[in-house]
């Protein structure tokens, strides 16, 4: 029942960022210059085939009623047609998501099992002395400063030089075949989840390092408890909201396509596809996709706040 | 006190203790010297920035990495504070000291509930009943609705009452308290104190409150140590400081307390502030806040000695006994 209470405004909040998502990205696309009809037809259209489209495509109706009808055929699972392919949106978006959300939990689980233990490592360590100078600020700083398309493109070099089992581009389904798959998602999934492990790192080590000094951590060290159990039932879940916050804010940006990576390596995921719509001025696809990022980046939020609720009594309480 | 025989729990001796704040580095305890000894209650008093704090804390070795041993020895229940390996003082600390903090709510993990918080204190897995029973001794009431309670469910006085179960979970041989009562609401602390002083005495171990209350502690403790600028200025009986204070920042204090002021009589807050000792301070640290200072005090620092019951450290002790209390002076 709390957790209702605790989660009804947050549904609340969900809602109205999409709303806002949803009124930004159909704006957008109608303030680019040039029309439907040029983009169908070429510079050389006619003003009678103009209307014609404009008719056909309801593009002569006011804003509100345009954007009233996207609206509704989104929420009736109709996310336009490609004009490149003459294929529905939706589909082509859910044939390619299994790509992009495998690339993300593979740069998703590097970032954890690298930047985490790092991270409770190095606040654990930097809490014990006078000087708050380590690895963990080096490592932290490094890698959040490197783009990926840098990162990528010297992995490309490398690794298309000296093969060293890894391969550059040439995607398989994991389905069809498990290791070929993996030789080619592993770069990529390195690459992006440099920028994880930093992130996820850093935002650790702060935290473990403010909670070391609660008093309720100077208390367990006066009744004599090891470091190791103070780490375990202390630390962790003291130190586990600002993570939870960073690892699902990353979770996001992933599943939303991780474009320039994806480009670059040539995989053939929802980051590949949206960029391939707008070069093409596949305006459908761009909509649909940038849509369809949001509504995950806001799932993955709600999901932390529950989390946040589950972790600290206080969260659900405080309400 | 010197007079009794046996070997005492705590032995700080000359104990000199800074913290590097980044510039300079500022001295909490300039040659401070304190013994405990079995089964009693001391208080250690003194206004914030007197050093009590960190002498408390340095019984445990617990003090945050900017502070620096300069000096002097403590050695608690023979072991060797300031040399012993970490593994050492865990045992020291698991085995034979119990602490209890100023902010209860505070020093309880926010995110565990209250019966798994006090079987992790007792150690080994205590089942519920005798996680109960304990904290019953602690005069809580309804244990079972503690035990399923998180931290922020507690009143100060509760959660201070919880604290206060842990640190006596393992039977240790010396409690020290930081201000234990300063957080609850001032009808509770004379309640909170009581208990406190009740398992000490069921326990037969030795009891250090660390207060800036002079008047609150006087009636829950044996022996009361006043401490000023990092060092300890006058140390006896409770009954002997009290009733005739040898130290004029002992008599300061009692006229800062509430508590025995005739009606319509003003309390005399005490001039000036504490000193911020940068070295060993040369010179009486209390004397530019004395009305008693002459030029001795000055220039010459003064070294304990005894004198009608009790350690003083002041050039001037015979004079402040007499001016306050002329007729009681002898009578101890």
């Amino acid at each position: 029942m709390r957790l209702i209470a605790y989660l009804l405004p947050r549904i609340l909040a969900a809602l109205i960022t999409l709303f806002g998502v949803s009124v930004l990205v159909f704006l957008s696309l109608r303030l680019l210059p040039g029309g439907y009809a040029d983009i169908l037809l070429g510079p050389f259209v006619t003003p009678e085939a103009r209307a014609l489209i404009a008719q056909r495509y309801g593009l002569d109706q006011p804003l509100v009623v345009q954007y009233m009808r996207w609206v509704w055929a989104m929420l009736g699972g109709d996310f336009g047609v490609s004009m490149v392919t003459q294929r529905p949106v939706i589909a082509e978006l859910l044939r390619r998501a299994p790509v992009t959300l495998q690339l993300a939990l593979i740069a998703l689980t590097l970032a954890l099992v690298v930047g985490y233990p790092l991270g409770v490592l190095s606040g654990v360590r930097a809490a014990s002395r006078r000087r708050k100078r380590d690895f963990g600020r080096v490592v932290g700083a490094m890698g959040a400063s490197v783009p990926d398309f840098v990162l990528g493109s010297v992995l490309i070099f490398v690794f298309s030089v000296w093969s060293l089992w890894f391969r550059v581009g040439g995607y398989v389904p994991f389905g069809t075949d498990p290791v070929g798959n993996l030789r080619t998602m592993l770069l990529p999934g390195l690459t992006l989840s440099v920028f994880g492990v930093a992130l996820i790192l850093r935002t650790t080590r702060d935290t473990v390092l403010r909670v070391m000094t609660e008093p309720h951590i100077t208390a367990a060290v006066a009744r004599g408890a090891t470091p190791g159990a103070i780490i375990r039932c202390h630390i962790l879940r003291n130190a586990a909201i600002p993570v939870v916050t960073v690892v699902a804010t990353y979770f996001g940006f992933l599943l939303g396509g991780a474009v320039i990576v994806e480009v670059l390596f040539s995989v053939p995921g929802v980051g590949l596809y949206i960029f391939n719509g707008l070069l093409n001025r596949d305006y459908a696809i761009v909509q649909g996709g940038v849509l369809l990022a949001a509504v995950v980046f806001i799932t993955i939020n709600m999901l932390a706040d529950v989390l946040y609720a589950l972790i600290d009594p206080r969260v659900g309480a405080a309400r | 006190m010197t007079a009794r025989a046996q070997e005492p729990l705590v032995d700080i001796a000359d104990l000199v203790i800074g913290y590097d704040t980044g510039t300079r580095q500022v001295r909490a305890l300039d040659g401070a010297s304190l013994q405990v000894f079995d089964d009693e209650t001391l208080a250690i008093v003194g206004e914030s920035g007197s050093g009590k704090t960190t002498l408390g804390m340095a019984a445990g070795r617990l003090l945050p990495p900017e502070a620096q041993l300069l000096g002097g020895r403590i050695n608690v229940s023979g072991v060797d504070v300031t040399s012993a390996d970490d593994a050492a003082l865990r045992r020291l600390r698991h085995d034979r000291l119990g602490f209890v903090f100023q902010n209860p709510t505070a020093a309880l993990d926010p995110t565990m509930r209250i019966g798994r918080q006090v079987a992790l204190a007792m150690g080994g897995r205590p089942g519920p009943e005798a996680i109960a029973e304990l904290l019953s001794r602690a005069e809580l009431n309804e244990p079972q609705r503690i035990m399923r309670a998180f931290p922020h469910e507690l009143s100060g006085g509760m959660a201070q009452r919880v604290v206060i179960a842990m640190a006596i979970a393992r039977q240790p041989h010396l409690l020290i308290a930081d201000e234990p009562t300063a957080s609850l609401d001032a009808s509770i602390r004379e309640k909170v104190m009581a208990t406190l002083g009740r398992l000490r005495a069921e326990s037969g171990a030795s009891l250090v409150i660390l207060s800036h209350d002079l008047r609150l502690i006087a009636r829950h403790a044996d022996r009361v140590a006043v401490m000023y600028g990092g060092r300890i200025v006058e140390l006896g009986p409770v009954v002997q400081v009290m009733q005739a204070p040898a130290h004029p920042y002992t008599n300061a204090l009692l006229a800062a307390a509430a508590g025995n002021e005739a009606p319509g009589e003003r309390l005399r807050p005490i001039p000036g502030t504490p000193p911020v000792l940068e070295a060993r301070c040369e010179a009486c640290a209390y004397a530019p806040r004395c009305a008693l200072r002459q030029p001795r005090c000055e220039a010459e620092r003064p070294e304990a000695r005894r004198l009608a019951g009790r350690e003083v450290v002041c050039h001037r002790a015979e004079a402040v006994i007499g001016a306050e209390q002329p007729t009681r002076q002898e009578a101890r």
